[in-house]
């Protein structure tokens, strides 16, 4: 390699394109070519170090390449042009919106939106995905990733105290009878080495790991896709960091080694069979409850003056971007090594996990190495920032980088990308009627792998360290229905218990529906996350959401065309309800070769994550009916189309269209429920949505161990529309609410003039009866219903 | 030096069931089966010091015990799969362990790695062998051999 | 009146000191968070408090076995420790916390101060985070359960949860004594008896797998019931009598 590297400036393209794939950056020929073009100009040849600091900051992972690119959208004669498709969707309706509760977007390591009363704290929320290493190897996969956004958390302004971990697994179906390929894990091996992986990491280093989802499809077979979040409370005061010139350059946590070269760049390529061991490392949780110790401590005696987290990169990329500005100077013979079998450029590159990079004045490091010490948190001074531009790397005597900053992060080099609308036969003809008996079909719903209970995952994970999980993922009566957000009370974070103000996390995620309408699946999935909010008691009217995207090859226009499309539904749904993106991530190339040598693409997979504040924690709201003789509302107006169902995975209704989301009407609906909650009418409240109004019932019903007698007829509903997409159709925007009784004056006034039908009452008799007008349509008793549901997953 | 620990014999059922049951999943019948824990320690110190930290740190006083000899647990005729993390690949509870051993001798080992040993009673060491690669390592992270005792 | 002083004893991955910090100072204590290497150094001395809380968490990863770690660096210490629960100053040990005192051989307390019980893994094989129906029992000296309903309700989040004593002797003084101050009314994780928690003869060493400061208002139950949302719920109760216990 060092041949080619000696006359790098005249390599012709070919000889290039075999260098890259030798020393595996994932840099395309465009970029090649700039980087060549730069060298020329210095009149040099790079150095290995060079080289790959340029592969990694302008990775893939590192620079979103794909969504911030250039893109022609063809759909059928219409061309639509985006100079950079994420500012002009995502980063667009944020701009619009311009809340001014938004204390930080899209350029820190994770948002901040006001947190609580008084302007002191600010919440800082952020999600990440961790594919790859998922597939390769579950649990260390799954380790450094909960790892790497808990750092994120502890990167952002000057490090926010995490005080939640969200997870959203999507896996190839357990009973999946495709034949592996010969390096694959079954799906089998693969959530549970996910699952122990997160539970280990989380549990250990003291996060409520308390929402999220888990997912079953056929195209996450060899592609499973492990989307990790984290949120954090910060002082409004320390958000803001700078590096000032003259600071010193100290890593702290973990040491660095060989176990993490090329992370970046390999979350860019297929995975295939001579994929090294060296990108998938085994997390230290340990070591980074010490980092968090220590940040916390010396974060509120000011000793530093910014701090980011080590993860894509690794040295390279963190103390390129906090030295972004003032240039660094690093002598990498001072990093604590696990292994000194390692190359300067290694070390320079190595994502190694558990390591936090901090700017400190010369002045109070001995007050920080102080705090260090008494946490058992080794470190190392690493070098300073000068103040002059240059990023200058050596190892002893030798030049690992020599280059200007402006050269790094100046603009990536990129290809415009074709997209193209997908061809989707719609069939909007009424479902077929079933064969069975509606009540069987409820049942074999609260079976199905994407509805039944997740308890046999969530009490592996501690969801209550910290004593701030109020709203659990497992609540009701017997600790186990399936709460629809999180409500987090941060007195850990906060230290004080007389104050009750808390923020609601949830999630809207909705593949199946992206198959057919990747538009509306991206509406569908904002008014998810943002109906769980309400079931819970938040806000909504102060929503801030997250947007995951992760995709197969950008390469297929097809691909490109369905990201296009949700993006835009991002941007309209996003203003719609008021709701600001504030952080997001993305990631593509998840697609593998089957057994039998064909792409094997995952369906397009946005994971929308939202949080919204809920001013008083001990008001909040959980799912399961409470009390005989409250009656019940249904809110919201039941369309049709079983497109995306649940219902037609389990017996294909012939009838696949998605309902259209109004979002207008949506948004006032949840304005005029968000009051009757307020009001203390409400007293419990469950969306509508995998496997429909139906399954919603029946888990309010036995989460509270309490029946319910329902006449569905005085339901608002489009026209024509058939028992089955009532009962099992998946159109949005409703949720049920059981209504205390003798409030139920107040609730009507609050909700007068929406579509909100009382459609009977709480039953003290175990059993879930629903008719419509004259037509019986189930009646059964809890017990049957909740022993479907309740199946062990793990 | 190995020091291996594994749970009395009354109190091991769980972990035994467990692992028969991870290899049902690779479709592997074991007759019987046990699990230990492996602790490589490296450093100068003496066979009484070796034996100070199986008593007093590795082995818990009430449930479990030790041996400074590997299979010393008294299975047999069974295959032993011993399983260790490569040399690569960080060490959590070998990091630890280190410590914790330099609280109780008063001096740091200079490598000590965590690792199990697997026993298993079954039909052939090729089927065990299949079951381990599908369902107990991972050739990418982890190492192993398989012996006959 | 003096507030007593709560020394909440930290080190690495002790991840519930806060919230147990929050408990001590919400009943009227003064607590302060003490990093184990602030003892190791002389920074601080336990004589130096009132009541002593050993929080839970996963103290040095939970390596070798839960507490294990933490117990060995209580050795260099031990005469101090001893001193402090023997001289009849109360201390709480809670999942984590309990783990060390039984790994230390400070709980349940015998002449040697040697461990003859042991906490292991649960009989499901991993940790479990869920919610538990717990009996307290009536005639145990125990003065941090004192004053609680007969049944009461807290969450488990352990992996190694499970009571086990195998000197038949040891086993009669516990339950001679009553010392087994709470038990669990469904057992989650093998241990004998369905002990959950245990205590000193003199009541004021208890060390319990439930988390009370997790169940310290009514908020944080999983069903709330709207008319008892706004007040202290059963966790409450032992802060609170360990404070008492001091005047």
């Amino acid at each position: 390699m060092n041949d080619t590297l000696s006359s790098f400036t005249s390599l012709p393209a070919k000889e290039l394109e075999a260098l890259d794939k030798a020393a595996g950056w994932s840099l395309n020929a465009l970029e090649l070519a700039e980087a060549q073009r730069q060298f020329k100009k210095m009149g040099r040849q790079p150095t290995r170090g060079e080289l790959e600091t340029i592969a990694q900051t302008w990775s893939e992972h590192c620079k979103h390449k794909t969504f911030s690119g250039p893109v022609v959208f063809k759909d059928g004669s219409k061309v639509k042009k985006y100079k950079n498709l994420f500012k002009e969707t995502i980063v667009k309706a944020t701009k619009t919106l311009n809340r001014k509760w938004c204390l930080s977007v899209f350029t820190d390591n994770a948002g901040i939106v006001e947190f609580g009363r008084g302007g002191k704290w600010g919440l800082a929320f952020k999600a990440e995905t961790h594919n790859h290493p998922c597939a390769v190897e579950p649990y260390g996969g799954a380790e450094t990733g909960v790892g790497g956004v808990i750092r994120d958390i502890l990167g952002v302004g000057l490090g926010a105290k995490p005080v939640l971990n969200t997870d959203t697994f999507c896996f190839g179906r357990l009973d999946s009878k495709r034949k592996l390929p010969k390096n694959a894990h079954s799906p089998e091996r693969i959530m549970r080495g996910v699952v122990e992986g997160v539970r280990d990491y989380g549990n250990r280093i003291g996060i409520p790991t308390a929402a999220g989802g888990l997912y079953f499809d056929e195209g996450y077979l060899l592609n499973p896709l492990v989307y990790v979040g984290c949120a954090g409370l910060i002082p409004v005061d320390k958000i803001a960091k700078k590096v000032i010139p003259g600071d010193l350059i100290v890593s702290i946590g973990g040491r660095t080694g060989r176990d993490g070269i090329h992370g970046a760049t390999f979350s860019s390529a297929n995975i295939d069979e001579d994929t090294s061991a060296s990108a998938v490392q085994i997390g230290h949780a340990v070591n980074e409850k010490k980092a968090l110790d220590v940040l916390m401590r010396a974060r509120d005696l000011g000793l530093y003056s910014a701090v980011t987290d080590c993860g894509a990169g690794g040295f390279s990329s963190a103390i390129g971007e906090l030295g972004s500005e003032t240039g660094a100077r690093v002598r990498l013979e001072k990093a604590l090594l696990k292994d000194t079998r390692i190359e300067p450029w290694e070390i320079w590159v190595s994502e190694s996990q558990e390591r936090m990079i901090l700017s400190v004045p010369k002045a109070k490091l001995k007050k920080l190495v102080a705090i260090l010490e008494a946490e058992s948190c080794e470190y190392c001074v690493m070098g300073e920032f000068p103040g002059d531009g240059r990023l200058l790397v050596t190892h002893g005597g030798e030049a690992v980088v020599d280059l200007p900053m402006a050269f790094l992060h100046g603009g990536v080099p990129n290809f415009e990308k074709p997209a193209r609308r997908r061809k989707i036969k719609i069939n909007a003809a009424p479902p077929a009627r079933p064969s069975g008996k509606y009540g069987q079909i409820l049942k074999e719903l609260l079976a199905h792998p994407n509805v039944c209970s997740r308890h046999s995952v969530i009490t592996q994970y501690d969801h209550e360290v910290q004593g701030g999980t109020v709203g659990k993922p497992l609540q009701g009566r017997y600790g186990d229905g399936p709460g629809d957000a999180a409500v987090i009370w941060p007195q850990a974070a906060t230290l004080d218990q007389s104050d009750f103000s808390g923020f609601g996390v949830s999630h809207g995620f909705n593949p199946a529906i992206g198959k057919i309408d990747p538009y509306q699946m991206a509406l569908h999935s904002i008014d998810e996350a943002v109906r769980n909010l309400l079931c819970a008691g938040a806000d909504v009217s102060r929503t801030a959401i997250l947007d995951n995207f992760c995709a197969a090859s950008p390469k297929d226009p097809e691909v490109m065309g369905d990201l296009v499309q949700a993006a835009e539904g991002c941007l309209d749904g996003a203003i719609a309800y008021g709701a600001p993106f504030i952080s997001g991530k993305d990631s593509f190339y998840n697609q593998s070769r089957d057994a039998d040598g064909r792409e094997y693409p995952i369906p397009l997979s946005l994971l929308i994550s939202a949080t919204a504040p809920v001013e008083d924690v001990r008001k909040a709201l959980t799912i399961n009916f409470k009390e005989a003789g409250n009656p019940v509302y249904l809110a919201g107006v039941s369309a049709r189309g079983m497109g995306g169902s649940v219902y037609n995975e389990l017996t294909d209704s012939g009838n696949n269209a998605v309902a259209a989301l109004d979002m207008k009407a949506a948004v006032k609906l949840y304005a005029g429920l968000g009051k009757a909650i307020k009001a203390g009418c409400v007293a419990a409240a469950h969306d509508v949505s995998q496997g429909g109004l139906a399954v919603t019932l029946a888990e309010m019903a036995f989460s509270g161990g309490l029946g319910a007698e329902l006449d569905l007829a005085p339901a608002a509903r489009e026209k024509k529309l058939t028992a089955t997409e009532l009962l099992f159709g998946e159109s949005p925007a409703r949720l049920a609410v059981e209504v205390v009784k003798g409030k139920e004056t107040e609730f009507l006034r609050l909700v007068k003039g929406l579509p909100v039908a009382e459609i009977g009452y709480v039953s003290e008799e175990p059993v879930l009866s629903v008719k419509d007008a004259s037509e019986r349509l189930f009646r059964e008793d809890l017990a049957g219903l909740k022993a479907c549901w309740r199946k062990e997953l793990i | 030096m190995i020091i291996e620990t594994w749970t009395k014999e009354k109190y091991a059922k769980n972990e035994e069931d467990g692992f028969v049951a991870r290899m049902a999943h690779a479709g592997l019948k074991l007759e019987r089966a046990r699990v230990s824990r492996l602790y490589r320690v490296e450093g100068s110190f003496s066979r009484p010091d070796f034996d100070r930290l199986g008593k007093e740190l590795l082995a818990d006083s009430i449930t479990e015990k030790y041996s400074l000899r590997p299979g010393a647990n008294g299975f047999k005729g069974a295959w032993r799969v011993e399983v260790w993390l490569k040399d690569s690949v960080t060490d959590v509870v070998g990091e630890s362990v280190k410590g914790a051993i330099a609280d109780v001798l008063g001096k740091e080992p200079a490598v000590v790695r965590f690792g199990h040993a697997y026993y298993a009673a079954c039909e052939s060491e090729a089927k065990l062998k299949h079951a381990v690669v599908k369902t107990l390592v991972n050739e990418i992270v982890n190492k192993f051999k398989i012996e006959k005792i | 009146m003096k507030k007593p002083k709560a020394i909440i004893l930290r080190g690495t991955a002790t991840n519930c000191d806060i919230e147990t910090f929050n408990s001590f100072k919400y009943v009227g204590a003064e607590p302060e968070l003490v990093h184990i290497n602030q003892l190791l150094s002389g920074g601080r001395k336990v004589l130096d408090y009132d009541i002593m809380a050993f929080p839970g968490g996963f103290s040095y990863g939970d390596d070798i076995s839960a507490g294990k770690i933490y117990a060995v660096k209580m050795r260099q210490l031990a005469g101090d420790f001893e001193k402090f629960i023997k001289g009849r100053r109360p201390v709480i040990g809670i999942c984590n916390g309990f783990q060390i005192l039984v790994k230390t051989g400070f709980l349940p307390e015998n002449k040697a101060n040697s461990q003859v019980s042991t906490l292991y893994t649960n009989d499901c094989g991993h940790f479990i985070a869920k919610w538990a129906k717990l009996k307290v029992n009536k005639n145990s000296p125990c003065i941090f359960t004192r004053g609680l309903p007969e049944e009461i309700e807290l969450p488990i989040a352990h992996g190694e949860g499970k009571f086990i004593v195998e000197d038949k002797k040891e086993l009669a003084a516990i339950t001679d004594g009553n010392l087994h101050a709470l038990t669990y009314c469904e057992n989650p994780n093998g241990s004998m008896l369905d002990i959950a928690g245990v205590t000193n003869p003199a009541g004021t060493c208890f060390g319990l797998m439930p988390h009370p400061e997790r169940n310290f208002f009514a908020w944080q139950n999983p069903d709330r019931p709207a008319a008892a949302r706004e007040t202290e719920a059963a966790g409450f109760q032992f802060f609170k009598n360990a404070v008492e216990y001091t005047r």
